[in-house]
């Protein structure tokens, strides 16, 4: 079973994506999506592993 | 034998009582969040993704301005309009602080905690909107001058619709409460419904930075 804290790594690979999407296009827009996707994924994917059932 | 027979049997051999034995079992195959929470932190998440967008249009028409906020024939001057917004800000923070005391007091079994806590926090949120509204009539533009107009009335419209929803739902909680429905072990309803009316407050404080301090 996935740990929960595990699953934030998918926030931090689209915050690193919109990272590199800002250092080489400097569009606020997209990179603030993209940062709005790491923190939606994140939580989601937080979430889900935390109400999975235990047993 | 079913999953939740094969948890029960050693449960069975220490002679515990049957309400002992399903409770056992449901804390066995039950997840760690309950499912209106789970809901709520879904629905959150999709959420984020909305405002995203509404931020990233903001930010677009923003960066492609030649001159921020355009010049026309009305004047837009956030900065210099911030007093009633900042307290507005202070408000639904407040209320934020008053929507967990009442969450700090049903955890503790305190039903009239509760009630008073969520009383507070609605008529917090209401004062906000009707401050919201006032500040609408004192800004002296509209959301047809402009993508200036269209972008800020835009931003904080769904702001305040978000509001009146959470107002709402907690509208329906302290109902809820007041009838009785919630106790200390049984009150995901209340946990779901401060987690929107936060997410709403921390929506409201990025869009407070960026329209009236930032610019």
């Amino acid at each position: 079973m996935i740990r929960p804290r595990t699953t934030l790594l998918v926030a931090f690979l689209f915050i690193v994506v919109a990272a590199v999407y800002y250092a080489l296009s400097r569009d606020a827009g997209g990179t603030t999506m993209l940062v709005a996707l790491g923190i939606a994924m994140g939580l989601l994917s937080y979430t889900l592993a935390l109400g999975s059932p235990k047993g | 034998m079913t999953a939740n027979a094969d948890v029960l049997v050693p449960v069975v051999d220490r002679g515990e009582s049957l309400e002992e034995l399903v409770h056992a079992a449901e804390e066995h195959t039950r997840g760690g969040i309950s499912n209106p929470v789970l809901g709520m932190i879904l629905f959150i998440a999709s959420e984020v993704m909305f405002f995203a967008g509404l931020f990233a249009a903001y930010f677009n028409i923003r960066s492609n301005a030649p001159v921020w906020p355009p010049l026309g024939n009305v004047e837009f001057n956030l900065r210099g309009h911030v007093l009633l917004p900042a307290i507005l800000t202070l408000m639904l923070v407040t209320s934020s602080v008053t929507c967990q005391i009442g969450i700090w007091a049903i955890r503790r079994g305190d039903r009239k905690g509760l009630m008073r806590a969520f009383v507070v926090t609605i008529v917090l949120g209401i004062l906000f909107l009707s401050g919201q509204a006032y500040d609408y009539t004192t800004l002296g533009f509209g959301i047809n001058d402009g993508p200036f107009g269209s972008t800020f009335y835009t931003l904080t419209g769904f702001h305040g619709a978000h509001v009146f929803a959470g107002v709402l739902m907690l509208g329906v909680v302290l109902y809820r409460g007041m009838a009785g429905q919630f106790s200390a072990r049984h009150h995901d309803a209340v946990e779901a419904a401060s987690l929107y009316w936060h997410f709403v407050d921390v929506v409201w404080i990025c869009l407070f930075t960026l329209l009236y301090i930032l610019g």
